[in-house]
């Protein structure tokens, strides 16, 4: 007997061993897979998952690998799932991705899995949309794929990944006019890798024109050059990235207006020490309502073992100060009473939202809810704010 | 095809510790491995014993195979040690290039599976791989 419930407190409380059998169950589909993965989904929703295809030899592996150390200087636990393919007559493979990403093999904070495609044709495992939840609810806060090397139609991971990186290389001429058939109209961000080698630029401009013959859309890929080999660019990868992981979470089908105090609103999160202390993230916000994601941490449990009110009641403030300060005039919460009717758990995904619910010259009241990832509320707030200050500087109107 | 009793492909870990680097012999069992249904790990020569511990969890391998030319065989206890302290005593270990003789019996007694010396046929190293996968499979725990 498979005990479920004691694996999932395992693997969110860090234990690599579950880890990685978690990934096996996933990946082989055994009896407890999909229970395992349903017990696990409450606690995903916080891992960005970037997706990284393009012809075989532009150097995927040797991206990923720099990608990881420029994520682990900022301070980001990094889950790989590194695919190649089998052998459609013996079924083997020899999965040899890892080898370009030795660096991180002794690194606590970085995982890395090698699948197999096994029969799946798309570039990808089809254990691979079960593997990021699993990596997800680990804590990754990035979570990486390498497809199998893809030429023209293997699509298949702009459908599990939130970011899709397309990479080509200079001197692939005849690659970068297959590009434009099948892969380039999955592409959130375009890499020109081996951008130390002749005629880098000139294979970046033919993507640009590319690119250009589309249709405008809301995101315009980035082109960005790389050399994974000297490290070379890939901060502006990391950028272009983030970039694009922005650009989703706000993702308002609402005014410019919208977009300027969504704006407003990211900047103040992100200066606001104690919000970035307990690891709040900015997701939403607009006029007059405000939303903000947070895992609990080890660090936020109480002597009862489950989330310490002081924690949720931060996570509803955080939102509520948000909301209450959206509309360009400083406000300074007066008064807040919260509810907390279940308890919360180590690795749990918690979403707060604020709400607007009055608003005078002087006062203004806010409701706050506090969801997990499967949409239980574990917590509602109400509070009052007073205006206390006039306009803030740089805020929109 | 020689996939497991379940249907599920042997998963094997083929590494080389040490400062030797004759890496032919490893790349020619890996692709008779692979050739036989299995999935197989291939990280190159000169991996340290930590990095050969994390790859084997991380990748929750059946089988890890050691190749050895140049009397890196004689570490193989010491990481035979750090498998088991990190609770990875199910994982099979062999063994394969040149061992002499009257040093087959202390891999053994270190828990080492099998030695392959020269000569050894592709049949021979895929059949005894595979066995060593299935016992491994079924002593491993299951989440």
């Amino acid at each position: 007997m498979t005990d479920v419930a004691a694996a999932v407190d395992r693997l969110i409380g860090g234990d690599k061993a579950t880890l990685a059998r978690a990934l096996t169950a996933v990946e082989n589909a055994y009896p407890h897979a999909a229970e395992l993965l349903e017990a696990l989904r409450p606690h995903t929703g916080c891992a960005r998952v970037v997706g990284v295809t393009g012809p075989p030899g532009v150097g995927k592996s040797t991206l990923c690998n720099a990608l990881i150390r420029e994520w682990r200087t900022r301070g980001h636990r990094v889950g790989v799932i590194a695919v190649d393919p089998s052998s459609p007559l013996s079924g083997g493979a020899v999965l040899g991705d890892r080898v370009r990403m030795h660096e991180h093999d002794q690194d606590d904070f970085v995982f890395i899995r090698s699948l197999a495609a096994r029969t799946n044709g798309g570039g990808l495992a089809a254990s691979t949309a079960g593997a990021i939840v699993v990596l997800d609810a680990a804590g990754m806060d990035c979570v990486l794929i390498e497809t199998v090397g893809s030429g023209q139609s293997q699509v298949d991971i702009a459908g599990v990944a939130k970011t899709t990186v397309v990479v080509s290389a200079p001197g692939f001429g005849d690659e970068v006019q297959a590009l434009k058939a099948g892969i380039l109209e999955i592409a959130d961000v375009l890499v020109v890798n081996k951008a130390d080698l002749p005629h880098a630029e000139q294979t970046a401009r033919q993507l640009r024109i590319m690119l250009g013959l589309r249709d405008a859309q809301r995101w315009q890929p980035p082109v960005v050059m790389t050399s994974g080999h000297t490290g070379q660019g890939v901060d502006q990868l990391a950028e272009a990235l983030q970039e694009h992981h922005d650009s989703i979470v706000t993702d308002t089908p609402a005014a410019t207006q919208t977009h300027t105090v969504a704006d407003l609103l990211r900047k103040l999160a992100s200066e606001d020490p104690y919000v970035r202390h307990l690891g709040i993230e900015f997701i939403t916000g607009g006029s007059g309502h405000a939303s903000v994601r947070m895992r609990v941490q080890p660090s936020h449990i109480s002597f009862n073992g489950t989330c310490h009110g002081g924690a949720l009641f931060s996570l509803a403030d955080a939102a509520f100060g948000l909301a209450s300060n959206s509309h360009g005039v400083v406000a300074a919460g007066i008064d807040a009473h919260i509810t907390y009717p279940r308890a919360v758990k180590v690795g749990d995904v918690l979403t707060a939202g604020a709400v607007e619910e009055t608003r005078s010259r002087r006062f203004a009241t806010y409701r706050v809810i506090v969801t997990r990832s499967d949409g239980a509320t574990v917590a509602t707030f109400t509070g009052t704010v007073a205006t206390v200050g006039g306009a803030r500087p740089g805020a929109p109107q | 095809m020689h996939a497991n009793g379940d249907g599920i492909p042997a998963k094997v870990l083929v590494t080389k510790i040490g400062l030797d680097g004759h890496d032919r012999g490893s790349r020619v069992v890996a692709a008779y491995l692979r050739d036989a249904g299995m999935e197989v790990i291939y990280t190159g020569p000169w991996q340290q014993i930590p990095a050969v511990v994390a790859l084997t969890q991380e990748e929750d391998v059946d089988v890890v195979g050691i190749s050895s030319l140049a009397t890196d065989h004689l570490i193989v206890p010491k990481l035979m040690r750090a498998l088991r302290d990190a609770g990875l005593a199910h994982v099979r270990v062999v063994v394969g290039g040149i061992v002499p003789d009257d040093e087959v019996s202390m891999l053994h007694e270190n828990g080492v599976s099998k030695v392959f010396h020269p000569g050894s046929s592709r049949e021979e190293i895929v059949a005894a791989v595979q066995q060593l996968a299935e016992q491994a499979r079924c002593e491993r725990p299951e989440i």
